[in-house]
């Protein structure tokens, strides 16, 4: 099937062959991967790769720039092509309206209840059937990112073709109603992936699970020197001379940005420290403003506490302030997989993190990083790291070759390929 | 020397790499006692998962770490002595399934009845997780005990893992490397893997030192062989020897 593409999504739906990557590095990302993760791992990834020579992969999304999803997919996408097996992206579009209905379904999903109406579901289907039509979706296996395109498998479901769909937010908190409405589509699907194993629903078909991972050469992850660092951090006016202690998150409450403050006050008694709690703009969400205005108050005769709201696309200058930290908090109350802990020990940072969600995956407690469950752990151990180098680089160099092992892309196009090898091989 | 002649290609050992395909297993743990009846009740690919794959999920760590049982018991449910004991009895790589799971519940059996039900805290619940291997064919085949060895450094760890440890307790015995190596006149390589297998070590060190003790192995027949060789050949090989040893003396200079 043939489809009137918008040009500018052209290169990620190179029907056919493979996409041209607008970042693929001279040489290729596995090459570049190599030094990283040893050719022996790349030469096991191509051995299962052999195993879908021949066969078409089409991975499906409804954005080609921004959020995680299409960040991941710039590079598993042109990996997987690398490997031999011609993969192409597909973007399914929408307008205004559709993508409020699938905002609130995201939101839904995660645990905001919103009714959805009629007129929703509506909007929903009935863009689903053009999309339907537009896209190219003829490969032997369909890979189905997220809610929002989830209802293509309706129409365009073709005789000996695999559709997978892969779930990458947190169902676990779901509105039972919303998931009342895609569950009939997700039951007609060979498998569904998701992120951790407290995400998955109840559901009809196998699932499996993949948990995300993050790229060591982006901009929020690569090497720094330390000029670079120094250079960085002075644009953002911090020089303070003591050790920082950081938690990096948006200005939520599950976050536990003031849960963090406490904790500082108890280590700044004891120990000479700097906080700084840096998170995204909460310009755009009420709820973010209300708690942004929360820690300000709560921080206000505090001394020794930075905080910053990070305007969007301030990758490089999280990857900075993580690596002038001493130690790194994610004190959530509650958390989804937590990346941003996998992101800090890439960078061999000492960690102390609360033990929910997907953290313990990440934070093995006295080898990766220290856990903790309430405000006085976090400052005890906040203390023990900040008095003491060796512990947090033995727990710094542990925590960088676990991530390295288990929460880089390679790992994650491996878990693919175990998936697409069952349902194809 | 146990060193066999070359066997009949159709013999040839043929590496395969394991990629694990890991699934929800069904069973949550909110407290010991549903810890205890999980364990009775999973699949042996949970176990797999939990306890005997902890080299090849870590395999690069300082050592291995606790396996998630003892780690759930000790990180969540605050009991360290419980966690020592699991950790002990699951850091036996070579132990049956069935033997696995005996050891673990005779642990958990000995938890007092009124620490049982005490319920893990909010958001702390142990999820079982199963993890199957989707096998594909590396492309290397050894034909000789001599030609595994030569193999070893294309080997990566989740293929080592597989013909040493999850092969062979999966009685899946066409792909079990030390079972082959005795059939082929490895007997003394055999040993020696199974030597390393039992002691639990760190995968890439496990691999190390199996490839390392297996070409210690092979000394006494390489030296007959260049003895029996023409001496034009010997020399050749001498120079060769001594310039790889310049190379790398030359090497560490640089370093320095």
């Amino acid at each position: 099937m043939t489809a009137a593409r918008d040009p500018s999504t052209a290169y990620v739906a190179a029907l056919g062959g493979a996409p041209v990557a607008p970042a693929s590095p001279q040489g290729g990302w596995l090459e570049r991967y190599e030094h990283l993760v040893g050719a022996r791992t790349l030469r096991a990834l191509e051995a299962l790769a052999r195993k879908l020579k021949g066969h078409r992969i089409v991975m499906v999304n409804t954005t080609k720039t921004g959020g995680g999803v299409a960040e991941i997919l710039h590079r598993v996408v042109v990996i997987l092509n690398e490997l031999g097996i011609q993969t192409s992206w597909e973007v399914m579009e929408g307008d205004e309206q559709f993508f409020g209905v699938t905002k609130k379904m995201h939101n839904a999903l995660h645990g905001h209840t919103q009714p959805l109406t009629e007129e929703d579901r509506e909007v929903y289907h009935e863009r689903t059937r053009i999309e339907a039509n537009r896209l190219a979706l003829d490969g032997d296996l369909i890979l189905i990112h997220d809610p929002q395109p989830a209802f293509l498998i309706e129409h365009r479901r073709e005789p000996g073709q695999h559709w997978v769909w892969r779930c990458h937010i947190d169902l676990s908190r779901r509105d039972e109603s919303y998931w009342d409405f895609l569950k009939p589509a997700v039951a007609r699907y060979d498998t569904a992936i998701f992120s951790h194993i407290e995400f998955v629903p109840p559901l009809t078909v196998p699932a499996a699970l993949v948990p995300p991972s993050i790229d060591p050469f982006a901009e929020k992850n690569r090497d720094m020197s330390e000029e670079e660092v120094e250079t960085i951090c002075e644009r953002l006016g911090l020089d303070a001379a003591s050790p920082w202690i950081t938690q990096i998150s948006r200005f939520d409450r599950i976050k536990d940005p003031v849960g963090v403050l406490e904790a500082f006050k108890l280590v700044r008694t004891r120990r000479p420290s700097h906080l700084i709690l840096a998170g995204g703009s909460a310009s755009d969400d009420p709820e973010g403003a209300e708690v942004l205005a929360e820690v300000r108050e709560n921080a206000k005769g505090v001394k020794d506490v930075t905080i910053l709201e990070l305007p969007p696309q301030s990758d490089i200058e999280i990857n900075a302030i993580q690596r002038a930290s001493t130690v790194v908090l994610q004190k959530s109350l509650r958390e989804g997989f937590a990346l941003t802990v996998s992101e800090a020990l890439w960078k061999r940072r000492a960690v102390v993190a609360s033990a929910v969600g997907g953290i313990p995956l990440q934070v093995l407690h006295e080898r990766t990083g220290l856990l903790v469950r309430s405000i006085e752990g976090t400052a005890f151990q906040t203390i023990r790291l900040l008095d003491n180098p060796e512990l947090r680089r033995d727990l710094g160099t542990e925590g960088h070759v676990h991530v390295r092992d288990n929460f880089l892309h390679t790992r994650e196009v491996r878990d693919y390929l175990a998936v697409f090898a069952r349902l194809l091989g | 020397m146990d060193q066999a002649p070359p066997t009949a290609v159709s013999e040839a050992f043929t590496f395969y790499t394991p990629s694990p395909l890991e699934s929800p297993a069904g069973q949550v743990a909110t407290d010991m006692q549903s810890l205890r009846d999980g364990i009775a009740a999973c699949s042996e690919a949970s176990l797999f998962q939990h306890v005997t794959r902890m080299p090849v999920r870590f395999p690069h760590a300082k050592d291995v770490p606790e396996n998630d049982f003892a780690r759930w018991a000790g990180d969540q449910m605050q009991m360290p002595e419980v966690s020592e004991r699991l950790a002990f009895v699951g850091s036996g790589s070579s132990a049956s399934f069935d033997e696995l799971r005996e050891a673990l519940l005779g642990v958990l059996d000995r938890v007092q009845p009124r620490e049982r039900k005490r319920e893990a805290p909010e958001g702390g619940s142990f999820y079982f997780i199963e993890a199957h291997s989707v096998l594909a064919p590396l492309g290397v085949d050894a034909r000789t005990p001599a030609e595994v060895i030569e193999v070893w450094p294309w080997i990566d760890l989740g293929s080592a893992f597989y013909h040493l440890v999850e092969a062979p307790l999966y009685g899946t015995s066409e792909h079990a490397l030390i079972p082959w190596l005795r059939e082929h006149g490895g007997k003394t390589m055999a040993d020696s893997a199974e030597q390393v297998v039992r002691s639990s070590r760190p995968l890439n060190i496990l691999l190390k030192e199996v490839g390392s003790r297996w070409r210690r192995s092979m000394i006494g027949r390489r030296l007959i062989e260049r003895a029996e060789a023409p001496e034009l050949e010997r020399q050749r090989e001498a120079r060769a020897a001594m310039a790889r040893l310049a190379g790398r003396l030359r090497g560490r200079g640089n370093k320095g």
